[in-house]
C-alpha cells in the first residue's frame, strides 16, 4: 500500500471546494421571503439500493428547489418534491411512477436518475402527457423516447466523445470498445462508437461483459486479441476499475492508449486508480468540470451547502439534477400563474424549451416535439492527474452519424 | 489416492479437450494465456468452496451467507487501512472479524434452527447474507474502491501472461489449506470428531463427541477460510459488498464438484470451472454467456453422482 | 366442515371484486406483482409441502414464462391469453426437465441442482435480456419499446389487477383440484415411501414429473401476467438469489394451508412497498427483511399462515392423510 493511496479520501474534494463555494445561493424570484401558497406537485425518481447510488441527482434538485421556496416560490407558491427511490427494480419503478402520476398527480417528473425506471415508464409517461427531466440517465429508451429529456449524456455520447478525442489527438487507428452485455446500455453505446470509428475509415470493436462475471481477465485478453491500439473502457465506475486493475496487472498501461466515459469522472476515482493510471487515462466528462467555475457552477455548490445534507455527493449526476431543477423552475416562472397545476399545460410549456444555456454543459438545452431527445452531446476530455483531474480539451461537439437526426432537429429550432 | 488420481485426470482431460476444441486454429499462447487466467478465477471459485464444504461436513449447514461473511471482513480491512492502521494488522483484523460473524452466527443462530432440514437452514442463512448486505451496503456509500495487497506489484510470467503474486497466493494457499486441513482431519483428534460428526451426527453425539466444542471450531475455521477468500475477491475481482456477497453461487458450484465432502475435489474442479469459463471466451457464440459454466458443470456433476441410484426409502438428505 | 370452505371462497370475491376498486394507483401495481409472485409461491408451497421437493428455480422459471410470453407478443399477432397459456407452457415444460434431476435424488442435492439452473438463467438473462420487439431470435432492440397487449378485460391497471387476482384464483383451483384427485394420492403416497407407491402401482416418474410441470406452469403464468403489467422485463428481477429467497418466504409464509402463498407473497412485494413508503432505507429495509427471515424460520415451524391457522384452531387439509 503505497503513501499515495493512503491520502485522506476527501482531501482534493475540499480544496475543490475551499476554492469556489463562497458566494450565497441565488434560486428562482430571489425574494428572500418564503412562499407560502398552494403547493405545486413535483416528482422524481433515483435509484438507490445494494448495486448503487443515483440519488445524487434528486438531492441536488431538491436542494434547488428548497432554496426556491425559500426565496419567493413559483410567484408565491412552493415545490412540493416527492422523490421515489426505485431501489433497481422495475416493478418499484412503476410503483413510484403510478404513485407520483395517478395518486399524487404530479405536474412533471424532474432530476430522475435511474437505470431501470426510464425503459419501463417511457411508455406511461407517454400515455399520461407528462414530461421528464431526467437528471442521471444510462439507458438508450432515456434518449430515444418522446416524454424524457436527460441532462447528461449517458454511454453512447461519452463514449463517442472519448473515441473522437482519442483519435483526433493520440492518431488513433483501430479501438475497442469495453461495454456490459446488456443491450439497452452495452451493445448500444459501444454499436455507436464502433459506427462512428467506421464513418472516420478507421476500426472499431466490443468487447461485451457480463456484469455477473468475476472475471474480468479472459474480457482484457479478447479486447488484447482484437488487435486494436485504443481501449476505451465504457463501464460503470466499479467494474471499470476492476478492468483496469487487471490491465495493470498485464502492465498494458503503455501499451495501449487509454479512454473512458463519465463513469470515472468521479472523485474517488483517481484514488482508487493509483499512480499507475497518472497521465495515461484520459476521461470524458459530460457536464463541464466541477472545478471550472461560472456563475450556474458557483451557485450549484451554494445551494448545496445551503439546502443540501452535508455529505450530498457533488458530482456529475449532482450538477445534472441542479441544472434539470433550474430549467424546470425557469420554466414554470414564465408560465401563466393559473395553468401551473395544469399538467398538459406544464408540458407544453417543457416541450417548448429552446436554448437555455448554462456554464455547467458544453452546449445549449431544448426540447421540442420530437420522439427521441439528446440536448447534450459535446463534452470535455479530462486525464488523470496528480490525484485529480487536468482539463485536456475544453467543450467539443461530438461528430458522429448517430448525432445527425438530433442536428437536424436542432437546425430546425435554430439553435445549429 | 487413487480416487483423486481418477479426479485430476477426468477434469484435466475435460479442460484440454475444451481447450483444443474452441482454440483450434488459433495460436498456443493465445489459448495458454485464457487457460492461465482461468486458473486464477478458478482458484477464487475452489477457496470459496472449501469453506463451505469444511463447514457443511461437520456441521450439515450450507453456508449461502459465506460470501457476504467474507465481504464484510474485506470491508473492514478496507476501512481499517484508510484510517491508517498498518496493512497487515488490517488484514488480519478483517479475516479475524469474518471468523467471529461466523462463529456468532454458527452458536447464535444456527442451533436455534437445528430441527430443520438441511435445505431450510442453507436456504435461512440467506437471511444472515441480507442482513450483512443491507448494513454494508447502508455503512459504506457506493464510491469506486480498490483493495489492494503489495503482493499485486509483484509477477511472473506464466504462458505468456503475467500473473501477479497475490494469483499465485490464491493457489498456493488453496492448496495448502486443503493439504492441512486433510491431514488434521487424519490425524487430530478434533479432526476425527469432525469425521465423526460428518458421517453420523446422532451417532457421535452419543459416543460422546463433544459436538458444540466441534462444531464451533468447524464455525470458526470456515470463518477463517472466508475472510481470506473475502480479501482475495476484494483484491482481486472489484470491492463492491453486493458482487462479493453473490459469489457465493458460484463458490457453491465448486463446492458441489467436491461432493459437498472431497477437498481435493473441490480445488481441482474449482480450478477446472475457472479454466473452462475462461475458455468459452474462444466460443463467439458462449463468450457472452460464459459465467454459466460453473453452474453447468455443477449441475451435470450431482446428476453424475447421484446417477444409478433409486430414491426407494424416505429417509434422511 | 362447511365454514372451513367458505374462508377461501369469501376471500377470492373479496380480492377479486374489492381490492382493484379501492385502492390508489401504486398499490394497483403492488398487488399485480404480488399476485403474479402468489402464483410461483403457490407453485413451489406445493411441491414442498406435498413432495417434499424443494425449487430454487422457481423465479428463474416465472422468468422462462415471461420470456416466452413476451417473444409471442412481438413476434405474433396473437391474443395475450394465447401468449400466456404458451409461456406457461414453457415453462412448464423446463421445470419437468428439472423432474428428471428429482427421480435420483432429493432434499439439498435436489434444491442445488435447481439452484445451478437458477445461477444459469441468471447469467443468460443479463446477457440477452428480455425481448421488447426487436429483431432476431432473442428479440431485443436496442432504440425503442414496442408496446406489450394486455387481455381485453384488463386494457386500464385497475382492470387488470382484477384480471390477475382472476387468474391466480384459478391456479389455487388447479391446485386444489390436483390435491383432492389421483395426483394428490399419488404425491402423499409418494412422500411417505417411494417403494410403497411403486408397489401400489404409481407411476412415480409421472407424478414427480407432474409435479414439476405444475409448478412450473403456474410459475410461467406469474411471469407472463409480470411481464404484461410492466410492458416489459428486467434480468434484475430474476436473479438466482431471488429464487432462493422466494423459497425461504415460501417457508416462513407457510406451505401447509393454502394462503400460506398469499403470505408468502404478501413478504417478498407488499411489505417492501409498505417499508418504502414509510421512508425506510432500503439497505436497512434489507436488513430488516433477513432478520424477519430468521426470526421465522426459528420461530413458526409451519410459517406464519400455520400460527394464523392456530388462531383460528384450523387443522391442516392433509392432517388426515
Amino acid at each position: 500500500m503505497t503513501k499515495h493511496v493512503l491520502l485522506p479520501a476527501g482531501s482534493i474534494a475540499f480544496a475543490l471546494l475551499a476554492s469556489t463555494a463562497i458566494a450565497a445561493p441565488t434560486c428562482g424570484a430571489n425574494t428572500g421571503a418564503a412562499a407560502t401558497g398552494a403547493p405545486i406537485k413535483v416528482g422524481g425518481i433515483h435509484g438507490n439500493a445494494a448495486p448503487g447510488d443515483f440519488s445524487a441527482s434528486t438531492t441536488a434538485a431538491k436542494a434547488y428547489f428548497d432554496c426556491v421556496n425559500a426565496n419567493g416560490g413559483i410567484g408565491g407558491r412552493p415545490i412540493e418534491y416527492l422523490v421515489e427511490n426505485d431501489q433497481w427494480n422495475p416493478e418499484m419503478a412503476a410503483q413510484a411512477a403510478s404513485k407520483l402520476l395517478k395518486d399524487e398527480k404530479v405536474v412533471a417528473i424532474v432530476g430522475n436518475g435511474s437505470f431501470v425506471e426510464m425503459a419501463v415508464n417511457a411508455p406511461l409517461y407517454k400515455e399520461e402527457n407528462i414530461m421528464a427531466m431526467a437528471a442521471a440517465c444510462a439507458v438508450s429508451e432515456c434518449f430515444e423516447s418522446s416524454n424524457i429529456v436527460s441532462t447528461n449524456q449517458g454511454p453512447l455520447p461519452s463514449t463517442v466523445g472519448a473515441a473522437q478525442y482519442i483519435v483526433e489527438e493520440k492518431d488513433t487507428k483501430s479501438a475497442v470498445c469495453i461495454g456490459l452485455t446488456i443491450p439497452n446500455v452495452g451493445n448500444w453505446s459501444c454499436g455507436a462508437m464502433e459506427g462512428y470509428m467506421t464513418s472516420k475509415g478507421l476500426t472499431g470493436a466490443s468487447v461485451l461483459l457480463n456484469p455477473a462475471s468475476p472475471d474480468v481477465n479472459s474480457g482484457l485478453l479478447e479486447a488484447v486479441a482484437t488487435g486494436a491500439d485504443t481501449i476505451v473502457v465504457n463501464l460503470p465506475a466499479g467494474l471499470a476499475i476492476a478492468f483496469l486493475k487487471a490491465a495493470e496487472e498485464q502492465g498494458l498501461g503503455d501499451s495501449y492508449k487509454w479512454a473512458s466515459s463519465t463513469p470515472l469522472y468521479d472523485r474517488t476515482v483517481p484514488e482508487a486508480l493509483g499512480s499507475y493510471w497518472d497521465g495515461k487515462m484520459f476521461i470524458n466528462a459530460e457536464l463541464t468540470p466541477w472545478d471550472k467555475g461560472g456563475p450556474d457552477a458557483t451557485n450549484w455548490l451554494a445551494v448545496l451547502d445551503a439546502y443540501a445534507p452535508k455529505d450530498a455527493a457533488r458530482d456529475t449526476f449532482s450538477q445534472s439534477g441542479f441544472l434539470s431543477a433550474k430549467y424546470f423552475v425557469d420554466t414554470l416562472m414564465k408560465m401563466d400563474p393559473a395553468t401551473l397545476d395544469d399538467r398538459a399545460a406544464v408540458t407544453t410549456a417543457i416541450k417548448a424549451i429552446t436554448g437555455y444555456t448554462s456554464d455547467l454543459t458544453c452546449g445549449p438545452y431544448y426540447v421540442g416535439e420530437a420522439d427521441r431527445h439528446m440536448p447534450n452531446h459535446a463534452g470535455t476530455m479530462v486525464v488523470v492527474k496528480g490525484g485529480t483531474f487536468e482539463t485536456v480539451r475544453d467543450c467539443y461537439e461530438y461528430d458522429s452519424p448517430y448525432f445527425a437526426p438530433i442536428i437536424a432537429q436542432e437546425k430546425a429550432l435554430g439553435l445549429h | 489416492m487413487r480416487a483423486l488420481l481418477i479426479s485430476l485426470a477426468l477434469w484435466g482431460v475435460t479442460c484440454l479437450v475444451l481447450a483444443v476444441g474452441l482454440g483450434w486454429g488459433k495460436p498456443a499462447q493465445v489459448v495458454g494465456m485464457f487457460v492461465v487466467s482461468g486458473l486464477a478465477v478458478g482458484s477464487l471459485y475452489a477457496l470459496g468452496g472449501l469453506g463451505l464444504v469444511v463447514l457443511f461436513r461437520a456441521t450439515g449447514v450450507l453456508n449461502l451467507a459465506a460470501g457476504a461473511i467474507g465481504m464484510s471482513g474485506v470491508m473492514i480491512a478496507w476501512q481499517l487501512v484508510e484510517w491508517g492502521i498498518p496493512a497487515p494488522l488490517s488484514w488480519i483484523a478483517g479475516i479475524l472479524f469474518s471468523s467471529a460473524l461466523a462463529t456468532g452466527y454458527g452458536r447464535s443462530i444456527a442451533p436455534r434452527m437445528a430441527w430443520r432440514e438441511p435445505v431450510v437452514k442453507a436456504v435461512a442463512s440467506l437471511g444472515f447474507a441480507l442482513i450483512l448486505l443491507g448494513l454494508a451496503s447502508f455503512l459504506w456509500s457506493d464510491d469506486p474502491r480498490k483493495f489492494e495487497l503489495p503482493t499485486d506489484k509483484a509477477a511472473v510470467m506464466i504462458l505468456g501472461l503475467r500473473v501477479t503474486v497475490t494469483r499465485l497466493l490464491v493457489v498456493l494457499i488453496a492448496l495448502a489449506a486443503v493439504v492441512l486441513i486433510s491431514v488434521a482431519l487424519q490425524r487430530t483428534r478434533l479432526g476425527l470428531q469432525m469425521r465423526a460428526l460428518a458421517n453420523d451426527r446422532r451417532l457421535a453425539a452419543l459416543i460422546g463427541v463433544p459436538v458444540v466444542r466441534v462444531e464451533t471450531m468447524a464455525w470458526a475455521l470456515s470463518g477463517v477460510l472466508f475472510g481470506f477468500a473475502g480479501l482475495m475477491f476484494g483484491d482481486l475481482v472489484r470491492l463492491q459488498p453486493a458482487v462479493i456477497t453473490f459469489l457465493v453461487v458460484p463458490c457453491i458450484a465448486a463446492a458441489i464438484a467436491g461432493r459437498l465432502q472431497s477437498l481435493p475435489d473441490v480445488l481441482i474442479g474449482g480450478l477446472a470451472m475457472g479454466v473452462i469459463e475462461s475458455l468459452l471466451t474462444l466460443s463467439d457464440m458462449f463468450k457472452s454467456i460464459r459465467p454459466v459454466a460453473p453452474f453447468v458443470i455443477a449441475a451435470l456433476v450431482l446428476i453424475a453422482m447421484n446417477r444409478g441410484r433409486r430414491l426407494t426409502f424416505a429417509g434422511e438428505d | 366442515m362447511r365454514h372451513r370452505a367458505l374462508a377461501p371462497i369469501l376471500v377470492a370475491v373479496l380480492l377479486v371484486g374489492l381490492l382493484p376498486g379501492i385502492v390508489g394507483g401504486q398499490w394497483v401495481k403492488i398487488f399485480t406483482s404480488t399476485t403474479c409472485f402468489a402464483l410461483a409461491a403457490a407453485g413451489a408451497g406445493f411441491m414442498y409441502a406435498r413432495l417434499g421437493m424443494v425449487s430454487l428455480a422457481q423465479v428463474a422459471l416465472m422468468g422462462v414464462g415471461g420470456w416466452v410470453t413476451l417473444r409471442l407478443n412481438h413476434a405474433t399477432g396473437l391474443p395475450f391469453e394465447a401468449n400466456l397459456l404458451v409461456g406457461a407452457l414453457a415453462a412448464s415444460v423446463l421445470g419437468m426437465v428439472l423432474a428428471l434431476p428429482a427421480l435420483r435424488m432429493r432434499g439439498l442435492y435436489l434444491a442445488l441442482v435447481t439452484l445451478m439452473v437458477a445461477g444459469a438463467f441468471e447469467v443468460i438473462f443479463t446477457a440477452y435480456q428480455f425481448p421488447n420487439g426487436g429483431a432476431g431470435f432473442w428479440g431485443v432492440g436496442t432504440s425503442f419499446s414496442a408496446p406489450m397487449r394486455r387481455p381485453l378485460l384488463g386494457e386500464s391497471d385497475t382492470a387488470y389487477l382484477r384480471y390477475c387476482l382472476a387468474v391466480g384464483v384459478l391456479g389455487f383451483l388447479l391446485i386444489e383440484l390436483h390435491r383432492r384427485t389421483a395426483p394428490g394420492r399419488a404425491w402423499a403416497l409418494i412422500r411417505r415411501s417411494e417403494a410403497a407407491a411403486l408397489a401400489s402401482g404409481v407411476n412415480v416418474t409421472l407424478y414427480k414429473t407432474w409435479a414439476f410441470g405444475l409448478s412450473g406452469f403456474l410459475a410461467g403464468l406469474g411471469g407472463g401476467l409480470l411481464a404484461a403489467s410492466l410492458g416489459l422485463l428486467d434480468a434484475a428481477t430474476f436473479k438466482a438469489s431471488e429464487s432462493v429467497l422466494l423459497f425461504a418466504l415460501v417457508v416462513v409464509g407457510g406451505t401447509r394451508f393454502w394462503f400460506g402463498a398469499i403470505v408468502t407473497a404478501i413478504l417478498y412485494r407488499v411489505v417492501p412497498g409498505l417499508l418504502n413508503n414509510w421512508g425506510v432505507d432500503a439497505d436497512l429495509a434489507l436488513v430488516f427483511f433477513g432478520a424477519a427471515l430468521l426470526h421465522a424460520v426459528i420461530t413458526a415451524p409451519d410459517g406464519i399462515a400455520g400460527q394464523i391457522a392456530a388462531l383460528f384452531a384450523w387443522r391442516a387439509p392433509h392432517d388426515r392423510a
